[in-house]
């Protein structure tokens, strides 16, 4: 635990958890010694001579007094920490974030990382204000306690220690057997929210086939299944928890019953006897305590864990020394081979020139790393082996900053930010004139969007743009990449059909943005594929054609066939009789 | 304990539910959980008894000290019953706390269960309308993540309170009948306590608002730092966006830090009034003072040694039971506005679509989601059995809408949509989706087998049928290059391209077997490279059948037998390919648009 604390927290904050434990295992301290103190002010005040007590009585304050005022401080201590924490660890996650390849961030990536951010931290500083102070009571307060019993009489001492390792393991295995339930549960769990999702997503289809809840199986064997485990939950989780209550349990009645037979026998005075009792009971309580606080420090403990896998992913590598921007603008990729994981590779020993000033269509069936050539050269990852060049530097010897003020990416998910059409715009270029913002805007025909909004060109578009149809998003963040008037593009053409005027401006725009540039397209539009200055078709990682699109036509081979088959498909009509 | 607990982070998101329609007093838990009443109540009886037995232990320990310190000296056969009355209570307790456990667990497993399935029910029965973009996340919360709040209200808190106040009211009763004096005073810690803890959440609600807000900010920040990453990246904001972030996150921190301190006095005192060496230390001094002044004798004073913490240890759990009650109330009542969403009426005596059931007229027809907009005006189409239809027009124009009134996905707010001569209101929803099928633009796959896939509507469908279906959508020899072929799992072993998963919904389809088909946006490909594949399997499905195809591509539809053209709710022009050029209007300068943009 303390190892995976540090890979989290880092040593400093690492440090101050240090101290902020050993305020509270000192009240902790303080609460047993308290404790302690009644066996003498019992056997007293059940002794001959009762006045006796007083002393103790004044002892037991002052004990009172002194664990109240390093309880106080304690608290104020671990709430302390636990507010620095908080701000410690979004920061952590958030320069960790940003140094990160974006390739890293996809799909469920995301949403995991959000909630991490904002629950998760939430938790640990939970944990950090709510669980140390009760956790050291538990196990602090209860050995102080024996110690002292040690004190008072060996023998009932020794009986409370028999029952401790039996509580110890007992405590253990407990925890071993909830750690099996709660991951079995939160299998089951996770299972039945998928099947909600997806009977909610996928309500238009199951309902047009006929398929309602009774009659949608998945849905309900998920629901079976999750209270099939819940049961099993309390099959095996039940002996762990009553197993372990009856071990502590036993350490009292060791005692008791011990205590009894030396206090008949009158080895034992009967009020040395009920103090020690009453003590006992002070040593169980916290100990049953422990084990409520598993729960809360299972969360912790994963929420720590998942910390720790964002945490452990490696960093884009940046060059130790800022090098010269790159004069030219041309991109090449040499020999470069790349997989998404170790068992396929998805380029192999790919080839690619692109000249500057020129367009390159990239062409190929699905899943032919066509994507790949256009995030490999923004760097989303680094390549596995080859060389990636923008203006003949290698990519990775450009900063992030450097390489990206080269670029300018139209990708097929549009990102915009909470916030107006205008900001979203300016985004490409944060000095640029309310004039120059316009201008790009019209360019990209974003200025009818904004003719048609209330707010005009400070209509907020939500957020990630969700106030705006696909082709609206699309332009604006044409214009976006319009107005950083990067010298190479990259662009990835969509392929899902627009009706036909946010088509018609998307192609106005399009054709705005890659005049005079350099520019590496990913085709589905045959004009598109038609009008690029050279095409390349990639199949299985490579580029198995390339040229123009007569040389290629001539060549009579797989571009050819790929070629036939979209002009055909394009004079496809639907026709009931067909 | 302070005011973190409150923290609890599963904040309630913007509620857009929509309300409950006038209730007649706010829904509670009490309805969601009749059905497990009895095994509740069973189970808190025997919490309830458990807490008992949790103090007789300590009485025992008191009467042993009587016995032992008896004046004619130790009493060993009294001595002895107290001690194993003591074990037993012990034991007894045991015993009954996991009967309680046990009892809670299983009633909650079934309510679970039960309560998952009506949700279930119910939300295959709300208008269509109702599932947005964001619905399958409000499912989620409330089917999973709420279900799973009661879980701990009902299992666990319920048992909890229970303890909690049988506990020390039984010590309570015992330590008055042994000195009503000394029990009043072990009450005074709880006084402090209470008046402490009362100022500790003084303002809460408000705090709490301010609480989540605050961590909302934070959230947001962290959304738009890792949704817009390649964006950051790509403009050379990261330096801001991060700014941006690490403010939110520092003035989370202050927030919190001012937060938190601003109850750290008040709940620490309520936690030191209330702790063992307090409750101890005044049970002692007082009793001190009983014995020194003849008040009381010395053997009274140990039931209030041995139960004192008892009474006030227990109250800090009910506080922060408290917060879980709350946090479960809120659950239901999510809930409850889930089941409260008005489902669409059912005939009360269906009636079976007319003899050419094939035939589909929409007669003025109107349309409205909230109420207040039209969506669709004053709409009149039919549609005749082996012919094409095409809904053309601008997004936002209405196509999408009206193909779905068809299948009743949602009910008309004027005129009717009749299938084969019926209302299709009048009709039993199991009839009406043997008549309709419906092909969407997102093949809506289900985690489960190929072959379960294609016989989503068929499930009695036999392999052969199966693999026709695919043969004829051009799909089974991809499937059968699958590691299990038809048994291969969606998203696991079989992972399709769009093309791909475009061509099993229409297998899906051909298998279905419906005479009245809506095609809607299905010839707008996800992927362009299978396009003519997707294509020849369309193709096969519309042989024969009532086709209304919406299309963005004017050139896929142009042989159709009818088209329509949709304007702001309105059918603007209708024709064929033909007559809709000749009238040189909305659809000629559609069709002009789109033979320049070469698409």
């Amino acid at each position: 635990m303390t190892a995976l604390l540090i890979r989290v927290l880092g040593r400093e904050q690492t440090d101050r958890l240090r101290r902020v434990l050993l305020w509270a295992a000192l009240a902790a301290v303080l609460q047993g010694v308290a404790y302690a103190l009644l066996v003498p002010l019992l056997t007293r005040l059940l002794g001959n001579d009762p006045a006796d007590a007083w002393p103790w009585v004044g002892a037991l304050a002052m004990a009172t007094a002194v664990y109240g005022a390093v309880a106080f401080a304690a608290t104020v201590r671990g709430n302390r920490f636990s507010a620095e924490l908080g701000r410690h660890l979004h920061r952590r996650i958030g320069d960790h974030v940003v140094a990160l390849p974006l390739g890293w961030f996809g799909g469920e990536r995301t949403g995991a990382l959000g909630q991490l951010a904002g629950q998760g931290v939430v938790q640990v500083m939970n944990a950090a204000a709510n669980l140390l102070r009760p956790l050291c009571n538990a196990f602090v307060t209860p050995a102080v306690v024996v110690l002292a019993m040690f004190a008072f009489d060996w023998r009932l001492a020794l009986a409370m220690l028999v029952a401790a390792p039996v509580a110890a393991g007992a405590y253990r295995w407990s925890g071993r057997l909830i750690g099996r339930v709660d991951r079995q549960s939160h299998a089951a769990s996770v299972e039945t929210a998928d099947r909600l999702v997806e009977f909610a997503r996928h309500q238009p289809a199951l309902r047009a086939f006929g398929r309602t809840a009774e009659d949608h199986e998945l849905l309900d064997a998920a629901l079976r299944e999750q209270r099939a485990k819940a049961r099993a939950a309390v099959r095996i989780g039940v002996p762990g928890i009553a197993g372990f209550a009856l071990a502590v349990q036993l350490c009292f009645t060791c005692v008791l019953i011990l205590g009894t037979v030396l206090a008949v026998d009158g080895s034992v005075g009967a009020g040395e006897l009920i103090a020690v009792l009453v003590l006992a009971v002070r040593f169980v309580e916290p100990m049953g305590a422990a084990a409520e606080l598993g729960g809360s420090l299972r969360i912790a403990r994963g929420t720590l864990e998942r910390l720790e896998g964002v945490l452990a992913s490696d960093p884009l590598p940046q060059p130790a020394i800022e090098g010269p921007l790159p004069e030219t603008y041309g991109v090449e990729l040499d020999g470069v081979s790349f997989g998404y994981d170790d068992e396929r590779m998805v380029l192999d020993g790919f080839d690619l020139c692109v000249p500057a000033g020129h367009t390159v269509a990239l062409v190929g069936p699905s899943g032919s790393g066509k994507t790949t050539v256009t995030r490999l050269i923004a760097r989303f990852w680094d390549v596995g082996a080859g060389t990636v060049r923008v203006g003949g530097t290698d990519v990775r010897d450009l900063t992030t900053e450097q390489l990206m003020s080269r670029l300018a990416m139209v990708f097929q998910d549009v990102y915009l930010f909470e916030g107006s059409i205008e900001d979203n715009i300016r985004a490409g270029r944060e000095d640029a004139t309310d004039e120059e913002v316009r201008a790009a805007g019209r360019l990209a025909r974003v200025d009818e969007i904004a003719e048609r909004l209330p707010d005009g060109w400070a209509a907020r578009v939500g957020e990630g743009g969700t106030a705006l149809s696909g082709g609206e998003r699309q332009r604006i963040s044409i214009a976006r990449a319009l107005l950083k008037q990067s010298p190479v593009v990259l662009l990835d053409e969509a392929t899902s059909a627009l009706d036909a005027e946010n088509e018609a401006a998307v192609q106005q725009a399009l054709a705005a943005l890659t005049a005079d540039r350099t520019v590496l397209v990913v085709a589905h539009r045959l004009d598109t594929i038609r009008g690029a200055d050279l095409i390349a078709f990639l199949d299985g990682g490579r580029v198995v054609e390339q040229g123009t699109h007569e040389e290629l036509l001539a060549l009579g081979g797989r571009y050819q066939e790929f070629w036939r088959e979209r002009e055909g498909a394009r004079g496809w009509r639907l026709a009931a009789r067909s | 304990m302070t005011g973190a607990a409150l923290a609890d982070t599963r904040e309630g998101t913007p509620d857009t539910l929509p309300a409950p329609e006038t209730p007649a007093k706010p829904p509670g838990l009490g309805e969601l959980i009749t059905p497990i009443r009895g095994r509740l109540t069973a189970a808190i009886l025997a919490q309830a008894a458990a807490a008992v037995c949790s103090m007789i232990p300590f009485i025992a320990v008191a009467e042993l000290a009587r016995a032992l310190l008896a004046p004619g000296g130790p009493d060993e056969g009294r001595a002895w019953a107290a001690a194993w009355t003591a074990v037993g209570a012990l034991v007894a307790r045991l015993v009954l706390y996991a009967a309680a456990g046990i009892l809670t667990h299983h009633a909650d497993a079934d309510f679970q269960l039960d309560l998952r399935r009506r949700l279930a029910r119910h939300l295959g029965r709300v208008p269509l309308g109702w599932f947005t973009d964001n619905s399958s996340g409000e499912v989620k919360k409330a089917a999973a993540d709420d279900i799973s709040t009661l879980h701990h209200l009902v299992a666990h808190t319920a048992l909890e309170v229970t303890a909690a106040l049988v506990a020390p009211l039984t010590a309570l009763v015992y330590l008055l009948a042994v000195d009503w004096r000394l029990a009043l005073v072990a009450l005074l810690p709880l006084v402090i306590g209470a008046y402490f803890l009362k100022q500790a959440m003084s303002g809460g609600e408000e705090v709490t608002a301010r609480f989540f807000g605050s961590m909302g900010a934070v959230n947001s920040a962290v959304v738009e730092l890792v949704h817009g990453i390649s964006v950051i990246k790509a403009y050379g904001r990261t330096s801001r966006a991060h700014r941006a972030y690490d403010d939110a996150a520092d003035s989370f921190s202050v927030f919190f830090r001012d937060w938190i301190m601003s109850t750290t006095r008040a709940s620490t005192s309520a936690a030191l009034a209330l702790s063992g060496p307090a409750a101890l230390l005044l049970a002692t001094a007082t009793g001190t003072l009983f014995v020194t002044q003849g008040w009381a004798d010395a053997v009274d004073l140990v039931p209030f040694v041995l139960l004192g913490p008892a009474i006030t240890g227990s109250v800090m759990g009910l506080a922060q039971s408290g917060h879980a009650v709350q946090g479960g109330l809120q659950s239901a009542r999510q809930i409850h506005a889930l089941l409260a969403v008005p489902p669409l009426p059912e005939a009360t005596e269906p009636t079976a679509p007319g003899e050419d059931g094939g035939r589909v007229e929409l007669e003025g027809l109107s349309f409205s989601y909230d109420g207040v907009t039209e969506v669709l005006r004053d709409i009149d189409l039919t549609l005749r059995p082996g012919t094409v239809t095409a809904l053309v027009g601008a997004s936002g124009s209405g196509k999408s809408t009206l193909a779905r009134l068809v299948p009743r996905f949602w009910d008309t707010t004027a005129g009717t949509v009749r299938i084969g001569g019926t209302d299709v209101r009048d009709i039993a929803p199991a009839d009406l989706y043997r008549q309709v099928s419906f092909v969407f633009q997102d093949p809506h796959l289900l985690r489960t087998t190929v072959r379960d896939n294609i016989r989503l509507g068929r499930p009695d469908a036999d392999d052969t049928a199966v693999e026709r279906a695919a043969h004829a959508a051009h799909i089974h020899e991809r499937i059968t290059a699958l590691p299990r072929g038809y048994d291969s799992v969606i998203g696991e072993d079989a992972v399709l391209s769009g093309g791909e998963s475009q061509r099993l919904s229409v297998a899906r389809a051909l298998l279905a077997d419906a005479p009245v088909l809506v095609l809607d946006e299905a010839t707008s490909f996800a992927d362009p490279e299978s396009e003519a594949a997707v294509q020849q399997a369309l193709s096969a499905l519309a042989a024969g059948r009532t086709l209304l195809v919406i299309a963005h591509r004017l050139a896929t539809v142009r042989d159709a037998d009818h088209i329509a053209v949709l304007d702001g709710g309105r059918i603007a022009e209708q024709g064929t390919h033909d007559e809709l050029l000749t009238l040189d209007g909305r659809y000629a300068r559609m069709w002009a648009l789109q033979k320049k943009g070469g698409a």
